[in-house]
């Protein structure tokens, strides 16, 4: 690379910088857009080792704030460093080749025209604070529905003639209640040979529990099998342990949030990756719900623990 | 519209005009106000004379619109008409209601549930336009269950797609508090003007919900309550001070809601606490007492509320300087390791570890943390289930009966089908 197609880059990166910089200023009770996460950061240390004497005081003090913000809110440039990281760091090896190929006479000008410039090729990067600062909260599962098919038709009134734990009535409900106490859990059983299994805390625990149904039906003497069992939905709750500003939320957060007070006293966020329904109280307790697997709910609540988080004050 | 011929029964004057009452026509006597006659609840004046084909199957190349839609914009006008409303509102509400009508999701419901969706159009027109109503108002309108119009209302927004603004409780409390007749009619130590009770209210209203009173509770009860403290402080006679909320509500001809009570009781602990902190106070402060000193804690709120929570800080310091040197021993160091984090940010997190209590712990923290409801306590995770356990027979023989038992139970369904 040559001296002034080097010098060109430096020119573009200042006017993007600026961008970047404003952007962490505005941005700073929301989570900022993944592409602006790393630049200020970077810049925020470089700045700690040049002279910013020459610039006006508006933007260093800028500087500072956006520092402390870091470091006690890291948690809202999580991700986004570590996408980029990775990126600006090979940049960096490929341009400190190409500096030390110049001579020293390149790094005068090229660190100083650029004080918020993201690369430093004589000083080596410190690494940053793990990106993955976890909120420390695990949900905890309440309720896992699935479905089962026995794979042939039943005959409800025999079933629940000859089943201890099973109720039935026809003129309410067209299925079988029955219950089993080991998992604590519940089904109802249709004619068609279909099940649903409710009330247990764990996958498997619902699978356990649907396999003592299907057993159960079997030894009455139809011959029941366990085809396509599915887990339906998963139901977590969890204790964030601070207040929440609902009205703040739902005027931030309007195309996921509803929040009506007279209706309910939580407010309701529809997450929309991954597909999770969250309903969030005043207490800081959550309930997640809409889940097919595990993960989606850990998932869903890392991606709010840092909205709510920004919603905590005194 | 005057029918000639017909004469009022209870006056007998001639003067008789149509005055449809939402769905239903009746005939009203203009003089004497009572009605001459009323319509049956369904129109049957435009098919009478139409063939047997229901409309929905009529091949007619020019449809006439569906009545029922008629009736039903005609229903929303009614309504923007009662509230009062601007004209943008009213043809806004008039769009949403012919969009809501024809999608698929409303064209086959009840027809009280079209009255509900028309309900619901004049609501989010009049929160597009910054015009206060509550849901509760609506539904008052409609002769309805605020649940159920609250659902239609949901389903509406989603199905159309609309962007409404969430609710608040401030463009509301002005409203409401023209509803309390205290003006006029009243005694003089009663009565009050009504710009500066709302002042008032919404100052009440503000502090509560800075201190958590607010969020995630019915406003209407709130209201209630700021209006209710606020009449009493504005002028703290004895006439006043006597007064419960109950004949308050008596007073003002207004309904009271069962809430209320306790939104009166969460604010006065709340003025309690922040009373505690003026400093040319010499009595303590009960809920007795606190309404002749309102007007100076409202007026010195924020001061207060700042001065409440440093003083509880500083109280809680002692405490968590002997939890840090029960942890190793640099207790001097402890509270200083990171300049940027005030002490307020290392007590909540050490109030966050500590969990269960934090409610406690805070000077104001939401009323249902603090009086948090005791949970049955779940048994742990006793097993690590795989899912592909054996299943012992001797437990499935538990879940099903003997054949005795089978027809003693059978003997026993028969005796009571009898």
């Amino acid at each position: 690379m040559d001296e002034s197609a080097l010098e060109r880059y430096f020119d573009d990166s200042i006017a993007n910088e600026s961008d970047f910089l404003l952007g962490e200023e505005l941005d700073l009770q929301s989570p900022p857009p993944p592409g602006k996460g790393p630049a200020p950061s970077r810049g925020v240390q470089v700045a700690e080792e040049l002279d910013l004497s020459f610039l006006p005081d508006e933007l260093s003090s800028r500087d500072e704030q956006s520092r402390h913000d870091n470091t006690a809110d890291s948690q809202i440039v999580p991700l986004d460093v570590s996408q980029d990281s990775g990126i600006s760091g090979d940049y960096n090896s490929q341009d400190a080749t190409a500096e030390s190929e110049q001579g020293p006479s390149m790094s005068g000008p090229g660190t100083g025209v650029s004080p918020f410039y993201p690369m430093t090729p004589m000083t080596p990067m410190t690494p940053m604070t793990p990106v993955t600062e976890k909120s420390g909260i695990i949900p905890q599962l309440q309720n896992i529905v699935s479905t089962v098919n026995l794979g042939c038709p039943l005959d409800l009134k025999f079933i629940a003639l000859q089943a201890r734990n099973a109720e039935y009535n026809p003129k309410r409900f067209a299925a079988v209640i029955m219950r089993i106490r080991e998992p604590r859990t519940t089904t109802l059983i249709f004619s068609s040979g279909k099940m649903v299994c409710t009330g247990a805390k764990s996958e498997d625990q619902s699978r356990l529990a649907a396999r003592k149904y299907a057993r159960v039906v079997q030894k009455l003497g139809f011959p029941a099998r366990f085809m396509d069992f599915k887990i339906q939905n998963m139901v977590a709750s969890c204790d964030v342990c601070f207040p929440i500003r609902l009205e703040g939320l739902v005027l931030t957060h309007r195309q996921f949030s509803s929040y009506e007070p007279e209706l309910f006293p939580g407010l309701i966020y529809r997450m929309v990756k991954p597909r999770i329904v969250l309903l969030i109280f005043v207490s800081g307790k959550v309930v997640l719900t809409g889940a097919k697997e595990r993960e989606e709910i850990y998932e869903a609540f890392e991606n709010i623990y840092p909205i709510l988080r920004g919603f905590r004050k005194q | 519209m005057s029918r000639s011929g017909l004469s009022c029964p209870g006056c007998g004057s001639s003067n008789i005009v149509d005055d449809d009452l939402y769905c239903q026509a009746q005939l009203v006597c203009v003089d004497c106000g009572s009605v001459v006659s009323e319509g049956a609840l369904t129109n049957e004046s435009v098919y009478v004379g139409a063939s047997d084909v229901s409309y929905s199957r009529t091949t007619a190349g020019d449809k006439k619109p569906c009545m029922n839609l008629l009736k039903g914009r005609h229903h929303v006008i009614a309504m923007c008409r009662i509230l009062r409303v601007n004209r943008e509102i009213e043809d806004l509400s008039q769009t949403f209601y012919s969009r809501a009508y024809q999608h698929k999701s409303f064209i086959r419901v009840t027809l009280r549930k079209k009255e509900f969706l028309a309900g619901c159009c004049v609501l989010v027109s009049c929160r597009m336009r910054q015009w206060p109503v509550t849901i509760g108002t609506i539904s008052c309108l409609l002769d309805a269950d605020l649940v159920e119009v609250g659902a239609v209302y949901k389903e509406m927004v989603t199905v159309l797609n609309i962007e409404a603004p969430s609710f608040n409780i401030y463009d509301v409390i002005e409203a409401h508090s023209q509803e309390y007749k205290i003006s006029l009619h009243v005694a003089e130590e009663l009565a009050e003007n009504h710009k500066d009770l709302t002042k008032r209210a919404v100052e009440l209203v503000e502090l509560a919900a800075d201190t958590w009173v607010v969020t995630g509770r019915q406003p209407v009860p709130v209201i209630m309550a700021a209006i209710y403290l606020s009449w009493q402080s504005l002028k703290p006679n004895r006439h006043r001070l006597k007064l419960s909320l109950d004949k308050f509500c008596q007073l003002a001809k207004v309904k009271k809601q069962k809430p209320a009570a306790i939104r009166v009781t969460e604010m006065k602990e709340v003025l309690c606490k922040l009373g505690k902190e003026i400093p040319w106070l010499g009595e303590t402060l009960t809920p007795d007492n606190v309404v002749c000193q309102v007007e100076d804690i409202l007026k010195h709120r924020y001061a207060l509320l700042r001065r409440a929570l440093r003083a509880r800080e500083e109280a809680l310091l002692p405490e968590s300087l002997a939890s840090c040197e029960a942890s190793p021993p640099r207790a001097p160091e402890v509270s200083d390791p990171n300049p940027a984090e005030s002490p307020v940010e290392r007590r909540k997190r050490s109030a966050e570890d500590k969990g269960s209590n934090w409610g406690a712990r805070a000077l104001f923290a939401p009323p249902c943390v603090v009086h948090a409801k005791r949970r049955r306590v779940e048994q742990p995770e006793l097993r690590d289930v795989t899912g592909d356990e054996e299943i012992s027979d001797s437990e499935i023989d538990s879940y099903i009966r003997t054949p005795r038992e089978a027809r003693e139970f059978a003997q026993m369904q028969n005796m009571f089908l009898e």
